[in-house]
């Protein structure tokens, strides 16, 4: 296969099925959550838990002060390279004017030598945080071959976005973006089958924490 | 594949909502929880992680509602969760966790990991791996009437000896009456003075109460060892007790998982609303105290903190009202670094006292309530729940430590003013 | 010849007394009730307790000792609960009011081990059946009487 012919496929055929795994998965995952439904609370409530719930998704982004102490790595490693991966997907002008030529929206950009600072400040919070899964007692203990397949395919795209736009000579510049976008595609296709859900279902799990909670009048 | 066994993994799959889904499906291994639970920080075994103690449990949400689940079951490539690991897993369910909830309130993608578990121990109790303790327990609840075998003629006694030492009149059977006591048999057998406390307060007060013959009993066994149709059987004879003898309201005692069984739990239980209230009780010293209608004379001057019993503040919403009644009565009251909401455990609730398997890991994890304590120093500690009062004690006394342990109603009814409330120091 | 015969006297009677004399007279509730405990760490305790020449040392480990024999013989809760044995408990109790300073128990020392003292005979009377309400505090009020005029 040539350059081009690579080329071609990736961002043809092979991005419609890493698509439409994509988004089929995701639906079908968060419809089967949906519709296993939950029994209605019979009991008395004290407070609201709608306002519990849309509360929760929000407080959980910050990290109560017992956490940040006891688990300090994780919670600003896992910020690091959460907001590296929104920085460099969405705020980055090539990533927009795709959105635009797909979805006709789009957003002003960082500018490009923030992004490619962050690529690497993502990365190595990748690897630091790939260390401390393997090193730490109860992380080690925790995770198994997803975890790591989703560390895996969630690192590629930054690695080979980075050797992408540099332009680094161990492949010619369509073959290197033929990869990146394969690596995209590979993130796609594992997302819906794997702990990546997490995208999504947070938002669910959050609100019902803080339902279940914001019914007895607490707030979590 | 044995009957028990496929009656445990049956309960697992009913027990499997939307929330369990949505938390299951969210969980990246973070291992923020691990910190969150004084049975991990310590020990520093990882296996107390308490998303981990659900494990096969999420492996049966694997096998039943994800697609490469279902098909690697299909293939035979899944690894099905067998009878041994339930045996294995009846320590991490039972021994090292009291469903307090702290790891529900950190999680950062909102896993309630104690609702998790609460639900996984209905099909380890199917099953047949619960504690031997607690499964004794809830025959007596049902048999009995109580997870301790208290008898009425007991509580009868208890309340005789009440009266004689307070001359008051404890109404037993009274109908009309605005509100139910229950007590819980720690209370009956080991802290009675609870109830010449209540009756204290609530003469002064002009409640008017009473404690029914037929169910007087708190505790719910069913709740910790998680039968459902045990829990509901219990709860059904508190609500058939409120609606005899027509009470507006049923107080709920010092006890946590009493609080979370008859107030969150009980009408989802047996399937419908009360036709009552149901209030702890330090909800309702709470109210009194707001309407004017508790005088307290004096101030405990040493310095006092209070431990907030899991199910009655983080899980259960009490969280605000003790310190309001504390308040009242104490002029040097100091928090707990990490108070509230966020305190941690006495390590003993949720059945794991009933348990002597579970001495050991009890007592380390206690080592967590130390730090606490010696960061500020109290005089004494005051709590709303016999079971955390009496473990605080059994704690402090392991670690050498020498902090008195109260209970905030025998407190307040300690400061009553006024001669109406016969025994009281002036 | 000081004659307690009601509540009232006889909590202010105990009210009055100073730290050591409150554990003496508790001392001497407690051992009324001894024989209702099977725990011989309590017995060895009250004599500590009743020793008006005991060392601070030897009180605190009294104390100690007390307390963990309190611990011991209560009834887990959720375990099955045996009314003799409970009696014993609330003898214990009496004993670790009887040596508690009074510092940490407002309420009096002495007055609180009477107090577990009544309730350790309560315990024993739903096993036996017999109706015993007041009698034990009947005696304690004899036992004060006699202490004060010693």
């Amino acid at each position: 296969m040539t350059e081009t012919e690579l080329l071609l496929w990736v961002r043809g055929p092979a991005l419609q099925i890493a698509t439409v795994i994509f988004l089929l998965g995701i639906v079908v995952r968060l419809a089967g959550i949906l519709m296993l439904g939950r029994k209605k609370n019979l009991a008395e409530a004290r407070g609201s838990a709608v306002a519990g719930g849309l509360r929760t998704i929000l407080t959980r982004f910050i990290p109560d002060s017992g956490t940040l102490q006891r688990s300090t790595f994780n919670v600003v490693a896992g910020y690091i390279f959460h907001i590296g991966l929104f920085i460099t997907i969405l705020l980055f002008a090539p990533h927009i004017l795709l959105i635009e030529d797909v979805f006709g929206v789009s957003w002003p950009a960082l500018p490009t030598p923030v992004v490619d600072a962050t690529t690497v400040v993502t990365i190595i919070a990748l690897l630091a945080v790939l260390v401390h899964r393997l090193r730490h007692p109860v992380m080690r203990f925790l995770s198994g071959f997803q975890d790591y397949l989703v560390w895996l395919v969630t690192i590629l795209p930054l690695v080979t976005g980075y050797l992408a736009f540099h332009r680094v000579g161990i492949a010619s510049p369509p073959t290197l973006i033929a990869i990146h976008i394969l690596s995209v595609e590979l993130l796609m296709v594992v997302f819906p089958f794997t702990k990546l859900m997490h995208t999504f279902s947070l938002f669910m799990a959050r609100y019902y924490n803080g339902a279940i909670a914001g019914y007895k009048g607490v707030n979590s | 594949m044995s009957a028990s066994l496929q009656r445990g993994l049956n309960a697992f799959k009913e027990q499997i909502d939307a929330p369990v889904a949505a938390f299951f499906s969210s969980c990246v291994r973070c291992g923020l929880c691990a910190n969150a639970c004084l049975f991990h920080t310590e020990t520093g075994d990882p296996k107390y992680t308490p998303i981990y103690k659900l494990e096969p449990l999420r492996r049966v949400w694997r096998q039943e509602y994800t697609f490469w689940g279902r098909l690697a079951r299909a293939v035979g490539l899944s690894k099905a969760v067998t009878d041994e690991e339930l045996g294995d897993w009846e320590e991490l369910v039972y021994d090292s966790c009291t469903m307090c909830g702290r790891c529900s309130m950190v999680c950062p993608v909102g896993n309630d990991i104690a609702y998790m578990i609460r639900k996984m121990r209905e099909g380890m109790a199917a099953a047949g791996h619960a504690p031997a303790g607690l499964v004794g327990a809830t025959k007596r609840a049902v048999e009995i009437g109580s997870p301790m075998g208290v008898k009425l003629p007991a509580l009868q006694a208890q309340i005789r000896h009440t009266e004689t030492e307070f001359g008051l009149e404890i109404p037993v059977d009274k109908e009309g009456a605005e509100y139910m006591l229950l007590l819980s048999s720690m209370e009956i057998m080991n802290f009675p003075e609870f109830i010449g406390a209540v009756a204290k307060i609530f003469k002064q007060a002009g409640v008017t109460w009473t404690i029914s013959s037929e169910a007087f009993e708190a505790t719910n066994s069913g709740i910790q060892i998680g039968v459902s149709e045990i829990a509901a059987e219990l709860v059904q004879r508190i609500v058939t007790a409120a609606e005899k003898l027509k009470v507006k309201s049923v107080i709920s005692p010092e006890c946590g998982h009493a609080y979370m069984a008859i107030r969150w739990e009980g009408p989802n239980l047996i399937g419908k609303p009360y036709s009552f209230k149901v209030v702890h009780i330090l909800e309702l010293l709470d109210q009194l105290r707001a309407e004017g209608r508790l005088k307290t004379t004096g101030m405990e001057s040493q310095r006092l903190t209070y431990h907030d019993p899991c199910q009655v503040s983080r899980r259960g919403g009490v969280v605000e009202q003790p310190r309001n009644l504390l308040n009242m009565v104490a002029e040097n009251f100091v928090e707990m670094p990490e108070t509230g909401t966020m305190n941690w455990c006495c390590g003993a609730g949720g059945g794991v006292s009933s348990n002597e398997r579970a001495d050991e890991i009890r007592l380390k994890a206690f080592n967590r309530k130390k730090q606490q304590l010696d960061a500020i120093h109290p005089e004494a500690i005051v709590s709303a729940c016999s079971n955390c009062r009496i473990h605080l004690e059994d704690g402090l006394e392991e670690y050498g430590m020498d902090i008195p342990v109260i209970s905030l109603t025998e407190t307040i009814a300690e400061h009553l003013a006024g001669s109406e409330a016969a025994g009281s120091k002036e | 010849m000081s004659r307690i015969t009601n509540d009232t006297g006889f909590r202010k009677a105990l009210d009055a007394l100073d730290a050591t004399r409150q554990r003496l007279v508790a001392a001497r509730f407690v051992e009324n009730v001894i024989a209702l405990c099977s725990d011989e760490r309590i017995a060895r305790v009250v004599a500590v307790a009743g020793n008006s020449e005991a060392a601070e040392s030897a009180l605190a480990e009294a104390l100690k000792t007390a307390r963990a024999a309190t611990f011991d013989c209560h009834t887990r809760c959720g375990s099955e609960g045996d009314w003799s044995e409970q009696a014993g408990y609330f003898v214990a109790r009496a004993a670790t009011a009887a040596l508690t300073p009074p510092g940490q128990m407002p309420s009096g020392p002495a007055l609180q081990a009477a107090l577990s003292c009544r309730m350790a005979q309560t315990s024993k009377s739903i096993v036996t059946g017999d109706d015993t309400a007041g009698q034990e505090g009947e005696q304690q009020y004899r036992i004060l009487s006699e202490f004060l005029d010693s």
